[in-house]
Order: structure tokens, then C-alpha cells, then sequence
């Protein structure tokens, strides 16, 4: 459903060259729900701003729904949906309206869309919020209309940058049964997160990412096996480790 | 999708827009509130200014208050100035509305003269002395303009009384005296005036226009990514184009909604102050200018709704829009200011000037009816700069939301990087450029100051000496600079690579051959009447020929064919090509460059020759494609020189090459054909080899 091939990203900064990305491969298949983690700076959100069309590797491809994102940037975007803990919202519009716009952008036929919207908004509990101002509600409302938001479209694969970033226990919970949702839906789902105790309890597969590099991927089972270790955090620890030692090294040999 | 679902689609994206800024309360103060508020206060300031001003010729009587210190003097001052011949004689009054102002007297006392008109109670103090004749003295206040215009009334008034009386003592005596002429004035035509009322108007409705445009413009843009709804727009399968034209549909409206606003409130304003006479100089209600105002304010929101959009979208926060904005809002008042002034035309760059062809072009329509072909050219050229704008903000709305060099700040272009890099990025060229201008611009000044104030003592080799000096300070210690502070390696910044000596020879021949073209197409220009090339210009060309021959022809060729040659090569061809062709196709390059070095060229000193805007864009041109094809700068280098030495040689030997039949020293001959044939020839011959040596690398661009 979305497929990404060795895709590698360079960024020419004033310092010098940075690798945001580098040789990135990785598959999702309907109903599965990937994780792409990694600390800040490791390379996620460039990833997924390929993915989306935003900005074009250096090599590789991103393949939405069978349609290359270079390609064809257009139909690769309507075929995915997009939500970020960043997302904002219109003030001055009621929330429905803000919602048909949104399927005005995704070219969603106006019935249809008012249909979806009644069937998402029951689901999320934001009937009550439709014809409010959207700079009247509350964080967790506007969380919740954020996720109604990227699924107006009904698009199979659907990407979450930081989705839980800045939420309290009910909104992270919130998040969770959403997640559920989608897999249920036969969604390809992509988490971008660096809190990797809640990316262990909502993924099915994971890719390790660190300074632009997969340092491990697959299940948690494999990479239990893989890592010895039990858990994520663990083998991120492992992974800092490593690259002080090396750091350490390099110092020692320049001196 | 349909085209017919599109549109739907898109009505509703503009519908959006505009939702969104008409419910947002600070759109509403600037669209309604401003109005109702400026124009009653407008109206009164006006009221009082005008008719004041109005009050020295209208026929009302003024009286003034004389305070004077004793009854007696008072008395007198009244007997003189009763006097019917102390008035004015008709011609002399009808001119001044025909009005003869009145006097009050007030006896100041126990006050001083002085002390009554420091107190405020009357306009002037007289005082009389007892001598035989008396004094009169008039005490006015200095500064207030009742008290003087009092004064100069009072002592015009004597003066008559004296003239008439020793007119008539004359007369009786029977001296002999006769009158030199009697006097009198007839007025033909109608009466004109362009009242300032007719520009202040369009002038302050286009800066209310664009008052109004400004906060959704800011909010529409800037705000997206303030309100973080920028990443999930561009997220959305909507290409950008339309997402901004929605945006910009939204701005115009408002701006328009402002704008009709505005012009309701000042008009009913104009209407009910009972100002409106002095504006159209008719007593109805002028219909049809408001209406004509109106149009020119649509296609004004247009146009500066588009600009507008294009410096908002490149701002990240809704403070950085404004900064980008109050430059841009100041810079709009020059040209409005410069409309102001009386004598501005809607004719030849005025016509095309944008902001200040919308507000001639309303206030000819105010007054006297503007000149249609002009309109026209003010109209199109208005609608061409508002889709540039357009393109430009398309190009720019969203484009840095995705990209992470853009979280650069402003102060890292001047900060020097660690890294080396191949060529100038385009930021650091453009920032060379914005700050070469100016640097050129008081460098040229200042070199033609000190040209005129040492003219004497200064020789011509001198002078041209230091025309050089000035050359390298601007055009080749700028881009150095540049060079050094970005740490871009000198070779590639500057295109020194290797060359063929057969491209060489190539780009000599078209050199040899060059220089005629540039003759020509100056002539042609000037023929077709681009140039503006009036008689003083060209006496001071034939002068400035003249003196050349006198130069030492070795002094000539350094300053102004090898410097020159050099200098704007590494300059033009070295830096700004580098910098460009990372980002832009070569023809763009190409283009770009010798625009820029063409309008270099224009801007000479405090004068525009425009006229040298063809020519040098064209050699622009030539230099850019040698530049491209040899992927050095030398050759260039070696066409420039060759063609400014032939040029310079010719101005030189103009004298001793009168034989060639025809002057070609002035500024209108066109080249003997003899000449010119061979040239051209010359030029072609020297292409194609350039052509056949460069064939196999035509492209060394830097990637």
C-alpha cells in the first residue's frame, strides 16, 4: 500500500551537507500500523514530507497506493491522509465548515463529504462542536477534529507525524482508539513519534531510525531477537551508545 | 474532475477565504470603522484649510480689528481710510474677489499697541505721531497670518490715499501732469485650476485601499503558517496556484469592499461639507467620476493585492510580513507624493510607473478628463504587474514551509559560513545586488560631484583615471566581498577556467565586429525616439568627443575598455553567472544577466540614460551566450575589451576619420554601409569559429 524505496535526502546547510535521509527503505500493507521512531533530528519528518510530495529525494521513491509521489504529486497526495500534532485550525470558521474545505482541497463531492461528516464526526464525538467556532475549542477538541480532518477523504494510507505530542492521558487514548480504527479500516498507517514506550503498545512493525539511517527494523519480535534487548528504549540506548564510543574514537585518532 | 466541479470547487476555496477574513474583527475596523471615522475628521481639517484659503479671494467682506491708543488716532485712521480714495482702483480689487475689507477700532488703552496685539484682541495696532506730516506706525504680529495680511491691506491703503491725492494735486496745479495709461484687464478661457482636492483624493482612497488589504493579506498567508494549518494545505492534492488564487480573490474583494467603503463615506462627506464644488467644480453629485474611481480602485486592489501577496508569502510569522510590509507602504507614498505635485503628466514612464499612473490617471479623471491612449498603457501595464506579482507569490506561498534552509535567519546571510563552497548561493547574490545599488549609486554621484567641482584643475585622464578607480571599488570590490564572506572558491565564483585560444580568437572577431551593432541599435533606438535624447545631451556628448581627442589614446583604452572589460565581466559574467546558474536554466541566466547589466548602465549618476538600456542589453547578451558556451569568462573579456577599445578609438580618431564620408561621432548618423558590411561580416565570421570551437563543451556550468 505505501512502499518506500532506498530513498536518500541531502540538505546543503551553511556547516556543510547533512544526510537528513539516507538509503531509507520500507513496505506497509493494508491494515498494518508502522512506526517510524527515532530521536529528533533523526530524519522522520523529512521522510515524511517525501512521502508527501513536499520535497523531492535525492534518490529513491515513495510509491502511494501504487502511484509514485514524483510522479505524480496530485493523485499521491489524495490518496493520503495527513495528520501532525502542529496542526492548527481556522478560527474563524465553524468546525464544519473548516471540514468541508478540507474536502473541497481533497476534491471530495460536496454530498458525499456532508455524509462523511456526520459518519466521522459520530465516531470522534464531535457532533456538538460541527457549527462552533473552531477558535472556541478546547485542545482535546481540536485534536479530535484534527483526526476527522485527515480521514474526510477516506484515503488508504494515512500518515501521523507526532500524533500524541503535547496530548494528555485521555487525548493519547484517543489517539490509541483511533489507530485502532484505522487498522480495523484496512488502513496503512505510518506514526512518526520519538515516544517509543507508546509506539511499543500501537505498532505491529517498526523502523529504527537514526541520524538519517534505518538501524533496525521489523517486529517486535525480531527485533527483540535482532537486539537482545526487551525493549525500544533499551536498544536506542544502545544505539546513543554506540555512536559516542565512535565519536570517542574518531577523537582519539585525531589526536 | 471536471472543469465544471473545478470551478465549483474553487468558488467554494474562495469562498472559504473570504468567510475567514470578513468574520475576523480587525478586517471589519479597517473596512468599516476607519472609513466613518477618517472622513468627517478629513472633511473638517479640509473645511478649515480651504476655506481660509478660500476666504482671501471670495467677495465676503472681511474686517479687521485696529486697536490704536488714544481717540484721536483713532479718529484720523478712520477719516484716511473712509476716504473712498484710498480704495483700491476696480482693477485691482475685482482681481482679489472685489471685496474692500472693513476696519474696526478699538481703543487699547491704558494697553500699549503692543501689549493688545500680544493679548490676542486685535488683528493690528496703529500708532500716529503729532508731527506734521504724522507717522503712521502699523504693529502687526509676526507669524499670524490675519495680522499681516491686516497690515499689507492698512499700508496699501495709505499708499492709494497718497497717490490719489497727489494725483489730484497734480492735476489742479496744472503742471503739465498726464496720466501714462489708463488700465484695464479682461479675462479670456475658462478658468482652471486643478485643485489639490482632485489629487488628494485618489491619493488617499489608494492608501486606504491599501490599508484595507493589508491585514487579510498578512492574515491569508503568513497566518496559515502562524495558525500551523500551512503543512496539511500543502499536504492536499490542490495545486498551489489555486489555494493562493483563492487567497487572492479574498484580498481584492476586501480590498474593494474598502475601497467602495471609502469612497462612499468621502464622498457623502465632500457632499455634506458642501465641498464638492471645489472638487469637480460643478454643484451635482458626480456620478459619473465616482464611478470612473471606482473602476481605477478595482484594478489598483488588483494590482496591489497581488504585490501584497507576494511579500506575505515569503514571510513566515505575521511580524515578519510587516516588516516586509512598511517599507513597501512608505515606498508607495513617494510616487503618490510625486503625483501630487502640479505639472506630473500621465505621459511616456509615467504612464507605465506603477501607483503613480492610477492616482494621475484618477485625478485627470477628477479634473479635466484623462488622455485615452495613455489610460490604456496605464491600465495594461497595471494589469501585467499584478500577474507577475501573482506568479512570483505562487511561486513563493508555502515553498519554505518544506524546506529546512529557509530556517535561516536574516542575519545568517551576512554570517560568514565554515564550510567552502563552489559558487555564490542566489541569496548571496541578490544581497550583493541590493547592496551594489546603492553603493553605486553615491559612488557615480559622488565621482560626478567632484568631476564638477575640480573640472578645472582636473585633466580629462584624470578624470577618466578615476571613473576606473570607481569602477573597481563598486562593480569588482562588491562581488569580492561577496565572494570572500560567502567563502566560495574564486575560480568557479568567477568562472576562471580554461578556454580555448580559438574560442578567443573567435570572440575577438565579434568584437572587431560588435561595435557597430551597438552603434546602430543606439541610433535606431534613439530614432524610434526610446533614447530621450535632447539637444543639451547631445552637445555634451559632442563635447565629451571632443575632449576625447585630446586624451592620450593609451589612458583611453585602459580606463575605459580594459578596466571596464575586466571589471564587469568577473562581475556580470563571473559572480552573478555562477550564482544564477545554480538555480535557473542557461537562457534565463543569460537573459537575467544582461538585464541587469543593461539597467546598470541606465542608471548613471543622478540621470536615467535610458538610452543605453538597448545597446547594453544587447552585448549583454552576446557576452552571456560567449560566457555560457566557452564556460569561461575570458573570452568575454576579450569581446568587451575589443569592442569598447574600437568604440573608444573611433571617438578618439573621430577627426582624422571624417574621411569616411559621412561624421560618425554624433549621435543620429547611421554607419556608412561600407563600414557596416564589413563588420558584420567580421562578427559572423568570428561566431563561427567561436561555434566550432566551443562545439564540443558547449556546457561547464558548475552543477
Amino acid at each position: 500500500m505505501l512502499k518506500v524505496s532506498s530513498l536518500s535526502k541531502t540538505f546543503a546547510l551553511e556547516q556543510g551537507e547533512i544526510r537528513a535521509v539516507d538509503d531509507l527503505s520500507f513496505q506497509i500493507d493494508p491494515g498494518e500500523v508502522f512506526g517510524l521512531l527515532g530521536p529528533n533530528g533523526a530524519g522522520k519528518t523529512t521522510t515524511m514530507r517525501m512521502v508527501l510530495g513536499l520535497l523531492e529525494p535525492d534518490t529513491g521513491y515513495a510509491e502511494v497506493d501504487g502511484v509514485r509521489t514524483a510522479d505524480d504529486p496530485i493523485e499521491a497526495k489524495s490518496r493520503l491522509g495527513f495528520v501532525s500534532a502542529s496542526d492548527g485550525v481556522y478560527p474563524w470558521l465553524s468546525v464544519r465548515e473548516m471540514l468541508i474545505y478540507f474536502a473541497d482541497l481533497y476534491a471530495v463531492d460536496l454530498t458525499l463529504a456532508q455524509q462523511r461528516i456526520e459518519e466521522l464526526s459520530a465516531m470522534m464525538q464531535i457532533q456538538p462542536l460541527l457549527d462552533r467556532r473552531a477558535g472556541t475549542l478546547s485542545t482535546g477538541q481540536r485534536q479530535r477534529v484534527t483526526l476527522v480532518r485527515g480521514l474526510i477523504h477516506d484515503p488508504p494510507v494515512m500518515l501521523l507525524d507526532e500524533p500524541t505530542r503535547g496530548l494528555d492521558v485521555v487525548g493519547v487514548q484517543t489517539i490509541f482508539d483511533y489507530i485502532d480504527h484505522l487498522r480495523q479500516l484496512g488502513k496503512a498507517v505510518v506514526v512518526c513519534t520519538h515516544r517509543l514506550d507508546e509506539a511499543e503498545r500501537l505498532c505491529d512493525r517498526f523502523g529504527l531510525l537514526h541520524q538519517g539511517r534505518q538501524k533496525h527494523s521489523g517486529t517486535m519480535e525480531e527485533l527483540r531477537s535482532e537486539t537482545g534487548r526487551q525493549h525500544l528504549v533499551d536498544i536506542f540506548v544502545d544505539l546513543l551508545r554506540d555512536e559516542r564510543s565512535s565519536d570517542l574514537l574518531q577523537k582519539q585518532e585525531s589526536i | 474532475m471536471s472543469s465544471l466541479g473545478l470551478n465549483g470547487r474553487l468558488i467554494r476555496l474562495c469562498q472559504k477565504e473570504l468567510k475567514e477574513t470578513l468574520r475576523d474583527r480587525r478586517t471589519i475596523v479597517t473596512l468599516l470603522l476607519m472609513p466613518l471615522l477618517v472622513y468627517p475628521l478629513l472633511s473638517m481639517a479640509l473645511n478649515r484649510f480651504l476655506l481660509s484659503s478660500a476666504a482671501a479671494d471670495s467677495s465676503a467682506t472681511i474686517v479687521y480689528k485696529v486697536g490704536i491708543e488714544s481717540e484721536q488716532e483713532g479718529l484720523l485712521l478712520s477719516k484716511w481710510l473712509e476716504d473712498p480714495r484710498s480704495q483700491p482702483p476696480e482693477v485691482i480689487s475685482k482681481a482679489s474677489g472685489g471685496a474692500v475689507a472693513k476696519f474696526e477700532y478699538f481703543n487699547v488703552a491704558p494697553e500699549t499697541a503692543e501689549e493688545a496685539l500680544f493679548n490676542n484682541g486685535v488683528d493690528v495696532s496703529a500708532k500716529i505721531t503729532a508731527e506734521k506730516p504724522p507717522t503712521v506706525t502699523f504693529i502687526a504680529f509676526n507669524g499670524d497670518g490675519t495680522s499681516q495680511m491686516c497690515q499689507r491691506v492698512l499700508s496699501e491703503r495709505m499708499h492709494w490715499l497718497r497717490m490719489r491725492l497727489a494725483e489730484e494735486a497734480a492735476a489742479a496745479s496744472n503742471s503739465g501732469y498726464v496720466r501714462p495709461a489708463d488700465v484695464d484687464v479682461t479675462d479670456v478661457g475658462e478658468p482652471q485650476d486643478t485643485t489639490l482636492l482632485a489629487t488628494i483624493v485618489p491619493l488617499v482612497l489608494v492608501l486606504m485601499t491599501i490599508t484595507g488589504a493589508v491585514y487579510p493579506a498578512i492574515d491569508l498567508t503568513a497566518g496559515e503558517r502562524e495558525r500551523g494549518t500551512m503543512e496539511s494545505l500543502m499536504a492536499s492534492p490542490v495545486p498551489r496556484f489555486y489555494v493562493l488564487f483563492a487567497k487572492y480573490t479574498a484580498v481584492v474583494i476586501v480590498a474593494m469592499l474598502t475601497a467602495i467603503a471609502n469612497l462612499l463615506a468621502m464622498f457623502t462627506t465632500l457632499w455634506a461639507g458642501g465641498l464638492l464644488p471645489l472638487l469637480t467644480g460643478s454643484e451635482g453629485f458626480p456620478w459619473m467620476s465616482v464611478l470612473h474611481i471606482l473602476g481605477l480602485l478595482v484594478l489598483f486592489s488588483g494590482f496591489f493585492s497581488a504585490v501584497l501577496l507576494s511579500l506575505t508569502s515569503f514571510a513566515k510569522s505575521f511580524k515578519e510580513a510587516q516588516a516586509y510590509l512598511i517599507p513597501v507602504m512608505l515606498l508607495s507614498l513617494t510616487p503618490g507624493m510625486l503625483s501630487l505635485m502640479p505639472g506630473v503628466k500621465l505621459s511616456g514612464p509615467m504612464a507605465i510607473a506603477p501607483l503613480v499612473n492610477i492616482v494621475i490617471l484618477a485625478r485627470d479623471l477628477l479634473s479635466d478628463g484623462a488622455d485615452p491612449a495613455a489610460a490604456f498603457a496605464a491600465i495594461i501595464s497595471t494589469v501585467v504587474y499584478a500577474a507577475a506579482a501573482l506568479t512570483i507569490a505562487a511561486k513563493l506561498f508555502g515553498s519554505d514551509a518544506v524546506t529546512r534552509t529557509s530556517e535561516q535567519s536574516i542575519s545568517s546571510l551576512f554570517r560568514r559560513p565554515k564550510a567552502e563552497s563552489a559558487v555564490p548561493s542566489i541569496q548571496s547574490a541578490s544581497l550583493m545586488l541590493a547592496l551594489l545599488v546603492p553603493i553605486y549609486f553615491v559612488v557615480s554621484n559622488g565621482l560626478i560631484r567632484t568631476m564638477q567641482s575640480l573640472s578645472e584643475s582636473l585633466s580629462l585622464s584624470n578624470q577618466l583615471s578615476l571613473n576606473a578607480v570607481a569602477l573597481i571599488a563598486t562593480f569588482g570590490l562588491v562581488p569580492l566581498v561577496a565572494t570572500f564572506l560567502g567563502r566560495n572558491r574564486y575560480r568557479s565564483t568567477y568562472r576562471l577556467r580554461p578556454f580555448t585560444w580559438v574560442a578567443m580568437f573567435g570572440a575577438f572577431l565579434i568584437g572587431c565586429g560588435a561595435w557597430v551593432l551597438a552603434h546602430e541599435s543606439f541610433v535606431i533606438a534613439n530614432a524610434m525616439g526610446i533614447g530621450g535624447l535632447d539637444e543639451s545631451r547631445i552637445e555634451q556628448a559632442l563635447k565629451t568627443l571632443d575632449a576625447f581627442t585630446q586624451v592620450n589614446p593609451l589612458v583611453l583604452v585602459a580606463t575605459m575598455a580594459l578596466t571596464p572589460a575586466i571589471i564587469e565581466e568577473l562581475c556580470f559574467r563571473g559572480f552573478l553567472f555562477s550564482a544564477l546558474s545554480k538555480v535557473l536554466t542557461p537562457t534565463k541566466v543569460i537573459v537575467i544577466t544582461s538585464v541587469i547589466f543593461g539597467l546598470f548602465h541606465v542608471l548613471t549618476g543622478n540621470a536615467l540614460l535610458i538610452e543605453r538600456f538597448i545597446p547594453t542589453t544587447l552585448m549583454g547578451l552576446i557576452l552571456g551566450w560567449i560566457a555560457y558556451r566557452s564556460g569561461s569568462v575570458v573570452p568575454g573579456m576579450v569581446l568587451h575589451f575589443t569592442h569598447n577599445a574600437l568604440l573608444e578609438s573611433v571617438a578618439h580618431y573621430h577627426k582624422e576619420l571624417t574621411f569616411l564620408g559621412e561624421q560618425i561621432d554624433g549621435t543620429e548618423s547611421h554607419i556608412p554601409i561600407w563600414i557596416l558590411l564589413p563588420c558584420l561580416f567580421t562578427a559572423v565570421v568570428g561566431a563561427s569559429i567561436f561555434v566550432m570551437a566551443t562545439r564540443n563543451k558547449p556546457n561547464q556550468l558548475p552543477t
